[in-house]
Formats: C-alpha cells, structure tokens, sequence
C-alpha cells in the first residue's frame, strides 16, 4: 500500500515535471534567415484559403517580386479561415511570428488597437496611402496609426428573388434605391405573398449604417444614446412588426437557409453569397438578380475587406512592408481580382473595364454593383482598444430591444453605461 | 536497507504512465498554468502585465459574468429532471419487454451522435417555420409562430431541453449498469413479502443505485455548469443575454476578444463554484449502494 503511494506520487512528479518540459519547449524559431549583412531576408507570408484555386497566380507573383528584389525570399503559406487566428496567435506567443499576414479588418484592426502590428505609416509615402478608397483604408487607422494595407473587398449588394417579388406585384426591373422603397416593396410582398422581406443580425453596425455615431470624435465616451436613435430604433421595430425583418437574430449560415428555401425574399451580403446560393438552391439561383444596396440615413455601404498587415514581432518589416504595398498596388490588385472575381481596394484598379462588362450572370451583376458602391464604401470599425467589447455591447443591447421587447430606452442607457465602462479600462 | 523490487503496482503506473503523459501536457498544466495567468492581463499579442486582483474585482463588477453565472446555475435545473427520467428509462428497459434493444439503441442513438449535429438538426426543427411550429400550430397549441431560440424567455429552456434530450441516453446506459447490479434475490425477497412495484423502486432500487445517482448527478452538474456547444452553435448566448452561459462568456473573452488574462480568472472562479457544489453533491450522496463484500 505504502509502496504504491510512493509510486504514485514519483509517478505523478515525473509526469508534471515532464509536462512543464514539453510546455515549455514552444522557444524561439531557430534558423532565422538574413540575421548578418548580406544575407538573404526570409520573408514568411501567410494567406487565408487561397491555395491551391490561386497557387498558380501567387507563385507568378512571388517569382516577379524576387526577381525585383534580389535578396529577398518569400515563403508563401496558407491556412484556413478557421485556423488562421488561433495559428498567428500561436506563432506570436512562441517567437515565430510570420512577416506579412493576410488578415480581414475586424482581426487586424483588434491586432493594432493592442499594438501588435507595425503602423504602416512610418514606411508609406502619402501617394501610397492614397491610392486606396478613403473608406477602406481608413478602416484599419486607430489613432491617426495606419495598421493594415486594403486588400480584396467586397460591398453588401441586394440579392432579391423576381419570382416572389413579381408573384407580389413589383417589378425587378426598377429596384428600390432607398430604404423607405426597400420597406414599401418588403410590406407589399409580406401582404401578396406572405413571405419576410429579408433576415438578418442585429450586430453593431447597424448604428453607422444608419448614420448613428457609436463614439465621439476624441473616442472617449458613447454618443449613440440620442433621441434620434430611440426613433430610429423604433422605426426597426415597427419593420419587424410589419414583416419586412424576420424578427429573429440571424447569422450568414441561416440566412442562405432562408432565402434558398425561398423564405425571404431579399438577402443583403457580398458577392460570396452566390456561390453558397448556387450550391443550395440552383432553381433560386436562376432567379435571383444583384442590384445595388439601397443605402440607409448615412449614405454608406459596408464593405467586408482583407487586409494585409506586419505583425510588430516581424524581424524584416521595412521588406515585409515593401512586399505587401507590392501584393496590395493597383497592377496586382487588378489582377487579382480578375482570377478570384472579387473587388480591388485600389482607386485605379477599378477604372479597369473589367469591373463594367456585364454577361448578365448573376456573378458580373453583383461584381458590377458592388464596384459602382466602393466610393461609399466603409469597412466599418470603432477603432478602440476592446472595440470588440463595445461591439458585443451593442449587439446583445439591439438583440434585447429587438427580440425580447425590452424598453428602448433603458435598454439604450445600459448599453450607453457598459460601453462608456469598457472605454474607461 | 531495504532491496528495492518490481512490484504490480509500478507495472500498473508504467502503463498509465504514457496517457498520463499526455493529460499532464494538455489538461493538467494548462489548469495549473491558467492560475498565474489569471492575475495579468496576458493576450498573447500585446506585453503582459501583472494586475494582481483586477481581473477578479472586475469579474465581480461585471454584469455580463453576473449574468452568465446565474443562467449556468439556471442551467443546473435540469439535473434532477435528467436523473429521474433516465432512472425511469433504465427501470423500462431493464425489463423483458419485446423488442428492448430496440429502445435501448434508438434512446443512445442522440449521445453517439455529434453535439454540432444535434444543434443544427434542433435549429432546423425550431425554426420560425419548423415542423416544431407547425405541429403546434395544427394543434392549436400556439396562435402564431415561436421563434423559440430568437425569444428571451423560451431560447435558455429549448437549449436545457436539448441538452437533456442528448444526454438521456448516456445516463440511462450508466442507470442500467447499476440496475443490472442489484441482487435479483432482493426483489425475490420483497416481492414476497408482498411489496408493490413502486415501493420496490423505492425501498430497493434508488438506495441501491445511490453510487450511480452520486456519480450521474456529479458529471451532469459539471456538465451543465459547463456548457457550452449547443448554447455557442444555436444562441451564441443571444438574445441579449439570455442564454449566454459561463463557458461561453470565457471562451468570447478569451478566444474571440483575447483577453486570455480575465478569461482565466474567470474560468478559475467558475472552477471553484463547481468544485463548492460537487462537495455538496458528495456530501448528500454517500450512503447506500450495493456492498460487493
């Protein structure tokens, strides 16, 4: 019995022990190239879930740029969607940190407003920094620091079923351009047909796209507690009521369900709508036309952009900076978007005839409507530390006005108080 | 000096010792590891600062943890309710009814079978024009559509339900172990002595099945303080609050804001709350059970 014990507890040391050695083996990476003077510079550059549909345009692309920079090596890796947070994270904490990331805005913006990736505008020229859509670039600028480079994009376009909306009496022909229009065609077709007007999730930029400012200029306390929201607010409220929103918090995944299931007879999302659409309902697919987004109270439509960004723990960050103002310039941006058919966040690229010829597919309907909305294009962030903090705030408050009823402005004076409470951490 | 000799029991520790290993590395020092980090505010990507008790008076402060809390306790509901529907499963299939491997299949069916699986499959069924809402409706039960997991006061009950509807089966697997433990000489005994069939499950069977209620009742408490699949797939711990659960509160302040310093402190305070309530668990469950010797 003694012995056991004994046995136990050298068994259970022994394994702790070697526990606390393994953990501990996550060191820094070895082998670092282009440490002395006239070595080569080993650049890491990681995408999301472009290989192997793009391999062959990126080793193009890399092949140009070492052939340019002589010196410089490139080693392309790409990873999942799912997997690239948790990867980078990884990397960051064990010492190995890649030195160019792609990244969408939400992830990079969280990454500066924590001080991980490099502000780009120590080593951008002002032409540079131009050449991008205002709304876009602007995304990523916290505190007058710019921490990402405007990659692929893509603006909110409405998709909507000219099956249901003719059964309802309207025309495709004439979209609605505004919102009371989008109201007035949602109420006629819930009243002919009986369906929704369209689904969605009460998330937090709801607020800019209605022209509510979250914040105030200085970012110090909340201003969306106004009288104007409550009536904004109020005026969503009554949409649900009318049957133009599904009165339900909606992510993307249900609300391909629901309009493939032919449910709702708008979807409003970016041009990756159609393939999931194409895939679960190839009969509403034939169906289905792009027209642009009728814009809310502030004129702007949100654009869901890929950024390019420098981890703060790069080693070589003016060659990693200069390799991704070359992934992001107009010529290959322009390319880009010809072999993965998604929008450039360059002002010249669109000039291109590409983002204007039309072969009436559903595809080049929704590239060409959502290239004419880049000029009003945001990639809407609150750019504050614990942005996501304020964000989730924001969500879980329109959700319980929404949803559960919940007195407007009492709900409104709680979210004001818990965001002004994680401003002040 | 005594000669130091190869006994069974090191033989036996030698073969645990790889799989201890492993939960060494990937469970117990991340726990262990989880205490230090919980007074910083470590986040992987920014420089780590030792905060001493912040995370902790912060937690305390924060609404949405309060919050949390309460509805994982809420949560805690459906313990007793899974342990007498699954003794009450075990009692019915422990018997010679026809076809009883039928049922004891087709109740383990929804434990075998992915939680993600079930969340969506439930999501589907409960949907606004679900075959849930159309049932109730042919049946005038319901004047107008639910939208069971969008509305605050339903979407925490739907969930519990579908928590307990997977784990049904598990325990009644667990119940029948037990049942099929039980001396049949002491129902041989009772009837005899002319003991109706409830009072046979009462006088002989519950306290004889103490041991599994101790152990069913302890990993459904944990369980239930714990969850986290269904409520992250279908609610995300929406509407507003509603459903947000604590381990779904840890994992967005950990792995979606990164704020891996507070979530620990979090998950450490969630980890005592369990730890109180298991000891209680333990304290009113001793007695009975079947004594092999």
């Amino acid at each position: 019995m003694k012995k056991s014990k004994k046995g136990m507890v050298i068994t259970l040391l022994s394994v702790l022990l070697l526990s606390f050695m393994l953990s501990a083996c996550g060191g820094e990476k070895s082998g670092q190239m282009g440490s002395g003077k006239g070595d080569p510079v080993k650049l890491e550059f990681w995408t999301i879930s472009l290989q192997p549909t793009f391999t062959d345009y990126f080793n193009k692309l890399i092949a140009d740029y070492e052939k340019t920079h002589e010196g410089v090596i490139i080693d392309w890796k790409d990873y999942p969607y799912d997997a690239v947070t948790n990867k980078l994270l990884t990397s960051i904490a064990s010492g190995s940190s890649p030195d160019v990331v792609n990244l969408n805005t939400e992830f990079a913006s969280q990454m500066g407003s924590k001080g991980a990736v490099v502000d780009l505008n120590q080593f951008l020229t002002d032409e540079q920094k131009q050449s991008y859509f205002d709304g876009i670039f602007n995304s990523t600028v916290i505190d007058g620091k710019a921490y990402a480079l405007p990659w692929y994009t893509g603006t909110e376009v409405l998709f909507m079923n000219t099956k249901i909306v003719k059964d309802a009496g309207l025309d495709p022909a004439n979209p609605p351009k505004s919102q009371d229009e989008l109201v007035a065609w949602a109420k006629q077709i819930k009243e002919k047909t009986g369906k929704t007007g369209y689904s969605t999730q009460w998330v937090s930029n709801l607020f800019p796209k209605e022209g509510i400012k979250i914040l105030n200029d200085d970012k110090s306390a909340a201003v969306f507690n106004t009288p104007e929201t409550k009536t904004i607010l109020e005026n969503i409220k009554k949409k649900i009521v009318d049957g133009v929103i599904m009165k339900e918090d909606v992510p993307f995944t249900k609300q391909i369900q629901y309009y493939s299931s032919e449910q709702v007879a708008f979807e409003i999302a970016g041009p990756t709508f159609i393939n999931f659409l194409k895939t679960s309902a190839p009969d509403v697919y034939k169906n289905t036309i792009a027209v642009p987004m009728p814009t809310g109270k502030a004129d702007v439509r949100l654009s869901n952009s890929m950024d390019v960004v420098v981890p703060g723990k790069s080693k070589h960050q003016k060659e990693a900076v200069e390799f991704a103002a070359f992934i992001t310039n107009a010529d290959n941006q322009t390319a880009f978007s010809k072999a993965a058919n998604t929008l450039p966040s360059t002002k010249e690229s669109i000039k291109d005839p590409f983002f204007t010829a039309s072969d009436n597919t559903l595809e080049s309907q929704a590239k060409i409507a959502s290239a004419n909305s880049l000029d009003k294009a945001v990639d809407y962030m609150v750019g504050v530390p614990n942005a996501s903090d304020i964000n989730s705030a924001i969500a879980r408050g329109l959700q319980k006005i929404m949803l559960n009823d919940a007195d407007l402005q009492a709900t409104l004076d709680a979210m004001e108080q818990e965001v002004n409470q994680v401003l002040k951490k | 000096m005594k000669r130091w000799v190869w006994t069974e029991s090191y033989t036996a520790w030698a073969f645990m010792a790889p799989g201890l290993a492993l939960i060494a590395v990937f469970v117990f020092w991340p726990i262990i590891y989880g205490i230090p980090l919980s007074f910083t505010d470590y986040s992987v990507i920014s420089e780590t600062h030792y905060v001493g008790f912040d995370n902790f008076v912060t937690a305390f402060h924060d609404k949405n943890f309060l919050i949390s809390l309460w509805n994982s306790l809420l949560y805690v509901i459906i313990v007793p309710i899974i342990q007498i529907i699954s003794i009450m499963m075990a009692i019915l299939v422990n018997g010679k009814i026809p076809g009883v491997k039928i049922f004891r299949t087709a109740y383990y069916i929804p434990v075998v079978t992915s939680m993600v699986a079930v969340a969506l499959i439930w999501s589907w069924l409960l949907s606004n024009n679900g075959v849930v809402n159309f049932f109730l409706l042919k049946l005038g039960l319901i004047n107008d559509q639910v939208a069971w997991l969008s509305t605050s006061s339903t979407a925490l009950f739907v969930l519990m339900f579908i928590t307990m509807w997977k784990g049904l089966g598990y325990y009644m697997m667990l119940y029948l172990a037990g049942l099929q433990g039980i001396p049949s000489d002491l129902y041989e005994a009772a009837r005899v002595d002319g003991a109706s069939r409830w009072r046979v499950i009462w006088s002989i069977t519950i306290p004889l099945l103490r041991p599994h209620i101790l152990f069913c009742t302890l990993i459904s408490l944990m369980g239930a303080i714990r969850v986290f699949d269904e409520v992250y797939i279908l609610t995300k711990g929406g509407p507003g609050t509603s459903t947000l659960t604590s381990s779904v509160y840890i994992f967005q302040k950990g792995l979606e804001q990164f704020n891996f310093g507070y979530a620990s402190a979090l998950g450490l305070i969630v980890s005592i709350l369990v730890g109180v309530l298991s000891v209680l668990v333990f304290r009113f469950n001793q007695k009975g059970g079947v004594n092999p010797y």
